[in-house]
Formats: structure tokens, C-alpha cells, sequence
């Protein structure tokens, strides 16, 4: 076991940059997630862990070692790929022994270690198989013995459920997660998806353009996002953004008609300018008993998913315009029909209780707590201190 | 009356039957159309055997003889004893190993280079691989010749190979790196941090998987170098140095064709081809590396 530790590590094609100056460390035991959209960045960084990709600038130690240098061989760490990259000429158990061959381990340890590790993830009866003769439920957990039969210092994982089903994919994640923490190895993991890596990280690093955009536990990342793209990165649905003004010295937002009460939320450094506000969809409520703030809204649509119900409400305020500070797949739904006057409103998704009844077009009030909203700035993106949540570290680890 | 209670009206039968029917007739044309283009390509192939076991006057006769009524061997040894057979055959066997060996070394190293790693002026190189084969080759004897005759490969046995090689490659490349792309570069890499060597990788993971396309390459190698006749008969004068196509167009002469023997020369020529193909189109297992990813 060993750590893995990136230091002002950046790699380029020619003159396109794919990872800039990252600066991550995964403790010992540790299991990080990096995540993000594709292209960002998060498969190179893997990558140059493996050896397989060359490091442009900086270092990549492992254990205490420096690996620049070092060929994928002479890393000690397992890796698994997003599409197995089973052996096809070789049966499931040649494929599990075939790091052992390779370390030259002798051939009962080889085999003793196989058959337990073909015990553990019920790939017992299928040895002799070979991998175009298995599920791709069985071909992924071949591919995931394969890395742990060999001990190695590190786990490498390149998306590897992403080519499961929903279901097995759900089952697939507790299950590395579970393994991972039994066998207490670095483990770093990249997926595009932000709910694997909200469930099965013990911190979670998002990046975004080959820039490193925060690293904090899975909650922490959630209650307080660093900046625009990690607030409308991570969540399902992702959370509302609206653009609103700051007045009275700091101590009034106003959207729409709506004028709110900031309370000990006040944004003092920011009065007269405008700011980017966002809302999760859960803390957009009903307004009824709520004695704050209400704001008058219409519902658009109402999606009934059984235990809950997300519904689109349309209320008045400015659409945060700057498209390019947030997470392109959480892009809010436009204005509804393209009328001239809708322009000027935004469609609120709120994940409301299902026993509350909303019909489409009906009027509605919602209540908006201002100690449940984030601030972020208009030109920058970054969260906005305020007189009670000092500034949240961007990069801490 | 039937005791049956109909419940749904009986289906109109035409209205299922024509388009059955008239896609049965069409499968039927084409069925017949393949086996005439059958009986086009076996038929040569059989009145060359059968002629090789014809009697002089069966072959001459002005009513064809469809099956050889009284087979005679006589033939295959007035063939086999005509001047300079052996000879021929071991240059064909030389040449033809050569090209074989050779092209498959080559080839698959260019091909390699060509898909796995990126250098510069790749893309041109590749489409004048391809361009290359555009080019009939009647157009390039002559050029050909006069270059050989430079530097002094005109007449041997090392000259027609190169000659081969120029044109057996460009296809082996194309062909190779074809399968070279088929096998997923993350077969490589997980050999790799698996515990192999680039060339451990290599030997173990991706030669294994390249068996079929290897055997492809070598079976268009064996029949373009075993077949060859143009270059073949251009580039090699004396009779001793050459190939057995050469050798087979010497029972044509001034005085007319001797038919028999000549049959039964293409009849023996035509087997080394047979047999290579038989051993290794077992190999030609497509679809090996079926499994290998996704799910």
C-alpha cells in the first residue's frame, strides 16, 4: 500500500493542454474519485499513474518513489480498464494468473491465489472459460480480480462500470466499494458520472478542463461547492441558477419582483453588483406556513418519480447568461416557449414531497430561505464568502 | 357443420402467399445464378485434370470427351521428365519461400509502425500504400526491367523476388494493419502494467491475437509469388533459373501445344497451392478477439 501523490503535475499534446499543474494527493487506503466531464482531463491523470502516458511537467510519486521515469511494470499498481481489456486467447483463469506469471510468483502460490480470488467474486466454475464466453457482469469482475489477485500498491480504475447495465451498475459499485474497503488499498477512481462518485468516494476530486476544481468529501462538495461548475456538477438534478442584484448595502438580493431578506447571509462586498444565486432543488419548498420570503411562480411540469416529485416552476428573474462557467449537461431548461416576456424568467426545478398536489399551470408559492442559498461570482464563478460561510478552499488536499 | 366455433376469420390466403411466394422465386433465381457462376469457375479446373488423364487422341478428338473413359498416367511422367521440371520446381519453392518469410517480417513490422505509433508523414505514407496497387503492374515491367538490368538482377532468382516483395507488400501492410487496429490498444497496456515489457506485451498478447491476419497475409503471398507468370517470364531468360509458370508455357511451341503433359503440369503446379491453404486455413479463426472488451 502506498500513496499516490501528483505535484504540479501537466501534461500536454503538442500545444494542447490536457492536465494543468494538478496537485492531488490519494492517502494510503484512501479511495478518490476524480470526476468530471469527458475531456477533462481526469483519464490522462490516470493514465500517467500507469505509466502509460508521459508527464509533460511535474511528479507523480507513489509510495515515496518518484515513477516519472518508470515503466508501467515497475509501478506495482493494477489497473482496471473501462473495457476490461481481458486477454481473449487466454481463459479466465490464465487471465487472473497472468500478473503472477509475469512477477514470476510461483506456480501453486499462482494458483492458490487465483482460486481464492475466483472464490470471493463467484468466478469459481468459470475458469476454464474464456472471456467472449462470459457476461459482461462476469468479464468486469474478471477484470476486477485480475487487479486485486496481484496485491499491487495501488487500484487504477478508468470508468469501469460504465459499460454495465443500470442495474448491475448499482450492485457493481457497492461491490468495489465494499472490496476496496475490505482490502484497504489506494484506490484512485475516475468516472464521468457524479453519482458513482459521490456514493463510492471517500473524497472526491472534480476537474473540469484539465483544471482541478476542488477536492473535499462527497458532502462537503455538496453543502459547499467551490465554484459555478462544481455546484452545477454535482447533484441530480443539478442545482438552480439565476442570476440577481445585490442591494441595500449587502443586505437585500432582488429578483424578478421578488426582494429578499439576506439576513446573516448579507453580501456586503458585493453591493450595487450583480451575482449568480443558486438553489438545490430540494431546499426549494412550498411556500405555504413559510413566514420568509415568498415568490410567485407557475408550474411548468410536474414528473412524478413515485417517492417524490420534481416540478418545473416559472418565476421571475434573469437567466444566468455565462453558459460557460457551468457544467454544459446541467444547462437549465430555457426560457419555456421563447415569447419575448418569458425571456426575462427562469424554470425553478424543486423536488417536492408526492403527496402535494400540482397541476401544470397552476400558480404557485415558493419559499426561499436565503440561509439555503449559494452565491457565486458573475465574472469569476467562485462562491462568494458571506458574513457567515467564510471563502471555501478551491483545491484543499 | 363443424362443431368448431370460428372466432376469427380465416386469414385470405392470397393476400399471405404471393409475397412468399415471390420471394421464394427470387431466391431461387439467385440460387440458380450462383451456380452458374459455379459451373464458370470449376470448370476449367476440372477439364484440367480431366485432361491431364486423357490419351493423346481423347484430348484431340472433335467430340469432347466429358469424363476421361480410359485414364492413363502417362502424361504426369512425360511432364515430369521434360527438361529442366526440377529445376523449375526449386526455384518456384525458393522463390516463393522467400516471399512468403520475407514479406511477412516486413510487412508486419510496417504495419505495426503504422498503427501504433504516430510519426511523422504517416497519412501520406498509408494512402501511397494504397496507391501503389492502383498502378497496373503491365505498366511497370518495362521501367521495372531496365532498373533490375542496373543493377544487375536481371536473370536471377534475387531479382524476381524483389519484384515480388514490390508488390506483395503494399497488400501485406494494408492487410496487417488492418488486424493491428482491430486489437484494442488497452490489451497492450494492461499487458504492460500487468508486469510485461513493451515486447513481452507483444510476444504474449498481440502476436497471438494476429494469427489470422498473419495467415491471410501469407496465403496471398504463396499464391501471388507461386502464380506469378509476367515478371516471371520477362525477367528470367535461362531455362535452368526458371519458375515452374515459366516452365509450363515451354509446352507451347513453334509446332503446337502439347497438351496432355501441359495439363498434367498445371495440374501438379496447382496442388502445392491447395495443400498450403488446406494446412493453415484453420488458422483463419475470425473473431478472436471476440470478448476482449466492453460487455
Amino acid at each position: 500500500m502506498a500513496e499516490i501523490e501528483f505535484v504540479h503535475v501537466s501534461k500536454s499534446y503538442g500545444d494542447t493542454p490536457a492536465v494543468r499543474d494538478l496537485n492531488l494527493k490519494v492517502g494510503e487506503g484512501e479511495f478518490v474519485v476524480l470526476v468530471g466531464p469527458s475531456g477533462c482531463g481526469k483519464t490522462t491523470a490516470l493514465r500517467m499513474v500507469a505509466g502509460l502516458e508521459e508527464i509533460t511537467e511535474g511528479e507523480i510519486r507513489i509510495g515515496d518513489r518518484v515513477v516519472n521515469e518508470l515503466a508501467p511494470r515497475d509501478r506495482d499498481i493494477a489497473m482496471v480498464f473501462q473495457n476490461y481489456a481481458l486477454y481473449p486467447h487466454k481463459t479466465v483463469y490464465e487471465n487472473l494468473a497472468f500478473g503472477l506469471r509475469m512477477r514470476k510468483v510461483p506456480k501453486d502460490e499462482q494458483r492458490r491465489r487465483v482460486e481464492e480470488i475466483a472464490r470471493k467474486l463467484g468466478l469459481a466454475d468459470m475458469l476454464n472459460r474464456r472471456p467472449s464466453q462470459l457476461s459482461g457482469g462476469q468479464r468486469q469482475r474478471v477484470a476486477m480480480g485480475r487487479a486485486i489477485v496481484r496485491e499491487p500498491k495501488a487500484f487504477l480504475m478508468d470508468e469501469p462500470l460504465s459499460n454495465l447495465d443500470a442495474k448491475l451498475r448499482v450492485q457493481m459499485r457497492a461491490e468495489i466499494a465494499r472490496i476496496q474497503k475490505a482490502l484497504e488499498v489506494t484506490t484512485l477512481y475516475v468516472t464521468h458520472d457524479q453519482v458513482e462518485a459521490m456514493t463510492m468516494g471517500d473524497r472526491v476530486a472534480v476537474m473540469r478542463d484539465g483544471i482541478l476544481q476542488q477536492v473535499d468529501t462527497p458532502q462537503r462538495l455538496y453543502d459547499l461547492p467551490a465554484n459555478l461548475f462544481v455546484a452545477s456538477f454535482v447533484g441530480s438534478p443539478p442545482m438552480n441558477l439565476f442570476e440577481a442584484d445585490v442591494e441595500s448595502d449587502g443586505a437585500q438580493l432582488v429578483f424578478g419582483d421578488t426582494r429578499l431578506d439576506l439576513g446573516a447571509r448579507s453580501l456586503r462586498d458585493y453591493k450595487g453588483r450583480r451575482v449568480v444565486v443558486g438553489i438545490r432543488p430540494e431546499e426549494v419548498r412550498e411556500a405555504s406556513g413559510w413566514d420568509g420570503a415568498h415568490v410567485g411562480g407557475r408550474v411548468l411540469l410536474v414528473e412524478a418519480l413515485g417517492a417524490e416529485q420534481l416540478v418545473h416552476i416559472e418565476i421571475a428573474a434573469t437567466p444566468l447568461e455565462r453558459a460557460d462557467l457551468v457544467d454544459a449537461a446541467a444547462q437549465p431548461p430555457g426560457p419555456s416557449l421563447g415569447v419575448e416576456e418569458l425571456e426575462r424568467s427562469v424554470t425553478l426545478l424543486g423536488r417536492f414531497d408526492r403527496h402535494l398536489l400540482l397541476t401544470p399551470g397552476e400558480a404557485v408559492e415558493v419559499a426561499i430561505d436565503p440561509r439555503l442559498l449559494h452565491f457565486f461570482d458573475l465574472e469569476t464563478g467562485a462562491a462568494l464568502p458571506t458574513a457567515d460561510v467564510p471563502a471555501v478552499a478551491g483545491v484543499a488536499g | 357443420m363443424s362443431s368448431v366455433t370460428q372466432i376469427a376469420p380465416t386469414p385470405v390466403a392470397p393476400a399471405v402467399t404471393r409475397p412468399r411466394s415471390r420471394k421464394r422465386l427470387r431466391k431461387a433465381g439467385w440460387n440458380v445464378l450462383g451456380l452458374v457462376v459455379l459451373a464458370v469457375m470449376v470448370f476449367p479446373v476440372y477439364w484440367m485434370v480431366s485432361t491431364a488423364f486423357k490419351p493423346g487422341h481423347d484430348i484431340l478428338s472433335y467430340t469432347p470427351q466429358w469424363i476421361p473413359t480410359h485414364p492413363v498416367l502417362s502424361n504426369f511422367t512425360d511432364a515430369i521428365h521434360q527438361q529442366f521440371f526440377w529445376n523449375a520446381v526449386k526455384n518456384s519453392l525458393i522463390v516463393t519461400t522467400v516471399v512468403v518469410v520475407l514479406s511477412l517480417v516486413l510487412a508486419f513490422l510496417a504495419a505495426l509502425a503504422l498503427a501504433k505509433f504516430s510519426f511523422y508523414g504517416r497519412k501520406p505514407f498509408i494512402v501511397v500504400i494504397l496507391g501503389v496497387q492502383m498502378v497496373p503492374l503491365a505498366a511497370l515491367i518495362i521501367p521495372l526491367y531496365i532498373l533490375m538490368s542496373r543493377v544487375h538482377q536481371v536473370d536471377k532468382l534475387s531479382g524476381v523476388i524483389v519484384m515480388y516483395l514490390t508488390f506483395v507488400l503494399p497488400f501485406a501492410v494494408w492487410t496487417l494493419r488492418g488486424f493491428l487496429l482491430g486489437v484494442p490498444k488497452e490489451l497492450e497496456e494492461s499487458a504492460m502494467v500487468d508486469g510485461a515489457t513493451r515486447f513481452g506485451a507483444f510476444v504474449r498478447i498481440l502476436l497471438p491475437l494476429l494469427g489470422p491476419g498473419l495467415v491471410a497475409t501469407s496465403i496471398f503471398a504463396f499464391i501471388q509469388a507461386w502464380n506469378e507468370f509476367i515478371i516471371a517470364y520477362v525477367f528470367l531468360h535461362t531455362p535452368e533459373k526458371q519458375t515452374l509458370m515459366v516452365w509450363l508455357a515451354s509446352f507451347t511451341t513453334l509446332r503446337g501445344t502439347d497438351w496432355g503433359p501441359l495439363m498434367a503440369g498445371a495440374t501438379l503446379c496447382s496442388l502445392p497451392v491447395i495443400v498450403f491453404f488446406v494446412l493453415v486455413q484453420r488458422k483463419i479463426a475470425f473473431g478472436l478477439t471476440a470478448g476482449a472488451v466492453k460487455g
